[in-house]
């Protein structure tokens, strides 16, 4: 009788730590990576290669064992650009176990998420600008800012002026969307503009869908250089719109972060962009198709031709490396138990210093007051069927300082 | 004798062990929280671009003061959207901000009805596609709005009803 009591009680306990031990069991060692991103709306062309590289880098870490054994969970969101998407995604996924960084593809979803991101300890990533860098917090760019690297442009303009034997400073012409991000890059760019003496013409402005850009660019024809903001193939279709007006023989074009991609805006309208010049905080081009990190993902993951490498794949891989980077720091100072964002934040703020991203970007420069990835950019220009370096990493000014955010 | 004391010994066994799963097993599932009011405006509606002029209101209280509130519209069962995935049911169609008093009032913007209403497609020149549209049928959509800090939710209906007939 004693027997069969021990045996049921060995029953019982068994059933018990079955039950308590179960989540445990079931789960191997995860940390999740969250990409409030746009698969499917307007901005898709440009997100979706960012994606697909930052997926591949992990799909590639899992695939050799994770990072110090912790896998990578990789949780993708189509927002369509939508703010309450955005926030219906993050309501979804925000108590994820060991949910460490977010991503926001836009500057309105990462504001109207950052009370809640900070809330919950999140580090979170947000494109270029500048006011979270003069403000820091939890969130970190993907690269420099926005104002740095038109402020860099415009020194660009400057000694290319200067080479060609002018006197004086040129005249700049600036073309961007009417909307926060087209005027973002004038809050310190402007400032810096006065600064080294650049005649900075009236900006203009304009809607993001427009078809024909001729009245806004003829009000700049008295530029020696214009600026054209925007995501490709949009700033393409104002370069294109500019040589139909002959403008492209006298002015030179400089574009941003988003500007013609060799694989699309280069191909599209070839013969209008040729010797157009392209502002980057990432490899693009020739140099992006030469890399072997870039190359080795694109092959491996995607099996296309590496001349049909996207321009903005190299931005993914960044985000995936500095997580990475990161994440290695955090577990050897916290351990996978204490593992939180806080630990994610903490460690995020030691990566500066080093190349993180393997030469895909600049030296990383984040640190505890420090939310700009790099402060350095590279100018690209369109030669042929290529986009071309015509400089190496090259330290941006630092606008943010002048302007008061 | 020995099999009837087994068989009740073996009958406590196995309710406690019953006991202990459904404890554990229930452990994170929380409270429900209280409800809160919620509000749609007009009653209802049916699509056209006068959505865009004249935007759906919604309005709630309740919530907790200055909370940010994500509102829902819920999908039905096996109702396929672009950008949604095939396991979600929710999705977001806009925001508002309760104030001190734990009210608020918000509308549906522009690119909520052009993404989840209309389902439209979008050109490289970031203009939406018609083309490409694929409206959500007539019907009465639940929608849930929900206070992001204290989970506090309020649910209403959306009717959206045919358009009418164009005069011959």
């Amino acid at each position: 009788m004693k027997k069969i009591r021990l045996i049921l009680f060995g029953v019982f306990t068994l059933c018990c730590l079955i039950a308590w031990s179960m989540p445990t069991f079931a789960k191997e060692k995860t940390v999740a990576f969250l990409s409030l991103s746009d698969f499917t709306g307007p901005i898709a062309g440009l997100a979706v290669d960012i994606e697909k590289a930052c997926e591949d880098y992990f799909t590639y870490i899992n695939e050799n064992g994770g990072v110090d054994g912790v896998k990578i969970r990789y949780i993708p969101i189509d927002t369509r650009y939508d703010v309450a998407r955005a926030i219906s995604g993050y309501k979804r996924y925000r108590k994820t176990n060991k949910l460490l960084v977010a991503n926001a593809v836009s500057t309105p979803i990462g504001k109207a998420l950052e009370p809640l991101f900070n809330r919950d300890k999140l580090v979170w990533l947000v494109a270029a600008d500048g006011e979270f860098v003069a403000h820091p917090k939890r969130g970190f760019l993907w690269g420099n800012c926005y104002q740095d690297g038109f402020s860099a442009a415009l020194d660009w303009m400057a000694a290319d002026w200067k080479s060609k034997g002018n006197s004086g400073m040129p005249t700049v012409g600036y073309m961007g969307w009417d909307s926060a991000y087209g005027r973002e890059l004038l809050r310190g760019g402007k400032e810096y503009a006065e600064k080294i003496g650049v005649n900075l013409l009236k900006p203009e402005y304009f809607p993001t869908g427009t078809m024909d850009h001729s009245t806004y660019l003829t009000r700049l024809k008295n530029a020696n250089y214009i600026w054209v903001g925007g995501i490709d193939p949009n700033p393409t279709n104002v370069i294109r719109d500019a040589h139909r007006l002959g403008m492209t023989k006298t002015i030179q074009f400089v574009c941003g972060y988003w500007g013609p991609a060799q694989y699309l805006g280069v191909r599209l309208h070839n013969k209008a962009l040729q010797g157009t010049v392209v502002t980057v905080f990432t490899i693009r081009g020739t140099d992006a198709q030469k890399h072997p990190l870039i190359k080795k993902m694109w092959l491996k993951y995607r099996k296309k031709p590496i001349n049909e490498l996207p321009g903005p794949y190299g931005i993914g891989l960044g985000w995936a490396l500095h997580f990475e980077a990161a994440l290695r720091i955090a577990l050897k100072d916290v351990g996978y138990k204490k593992l939180d964002g806080e630990a994610m934040f903490q460690a995020y703020q030691k990566l500066g210093g080093r190349d993180i991203t393997q030469g895909i970007q600049g030296i990383c420069t984040y640190g505890p007051n420090e939310r700009r990835a790099s402060k350095v950019v590279r100018f690209y220009q369109v030669k042929g069927k290529e986009l071309v370096p015509i400089s190496g990493w090259v330290k941006a000014p630092d606008s943010i300082s002048l302007h008061k955010f | 004798m020995n099999k009837l004391r087994f068989r009740q010994n073996l009958r406590w066994v196995l309710i406690l062990s019953f006991i202990m799963f459904w404890l554990t097993s229930c452990a994170g599932i929380s409270k429900p929280k209280p409800m809160a009011d919620l509000k749609i405006e007009p009653a209802q509606f049916f699509l056209s671009p006068a959505l865009f002029k004249k935007p759906v209101t919604i309005s709630g209280s309740g919530f907790k003061p200055n909370e940010l509130v994500i509102i829902e519209m819920v999908l039905p069962e096996g109702f396929k959207m672009k950008g949604i995935g095939e396991d979600e049911r929710n999705v977001g169609i806009a925001t508002g901000n309760a104030g001190a008093d734990g009210a608020f009032k918000t509308t549906v913007k522009p690119t909520a009805v052009l993404n989840w209403f209309f389902q439209v497609g979008w050109t490289p020149m970031l203009k939406p596609d018609f083309k490409k549209a694929k409206p959500i049928p007539p019907g009465s959509y639940d929608v849930i709005a929900t206070g992001m800090d204290s989970e506090i939710f309020g649910q209403a209906v959306m009717n959206i009803i045919p358009p009418p007939k164009k005069k011959k």
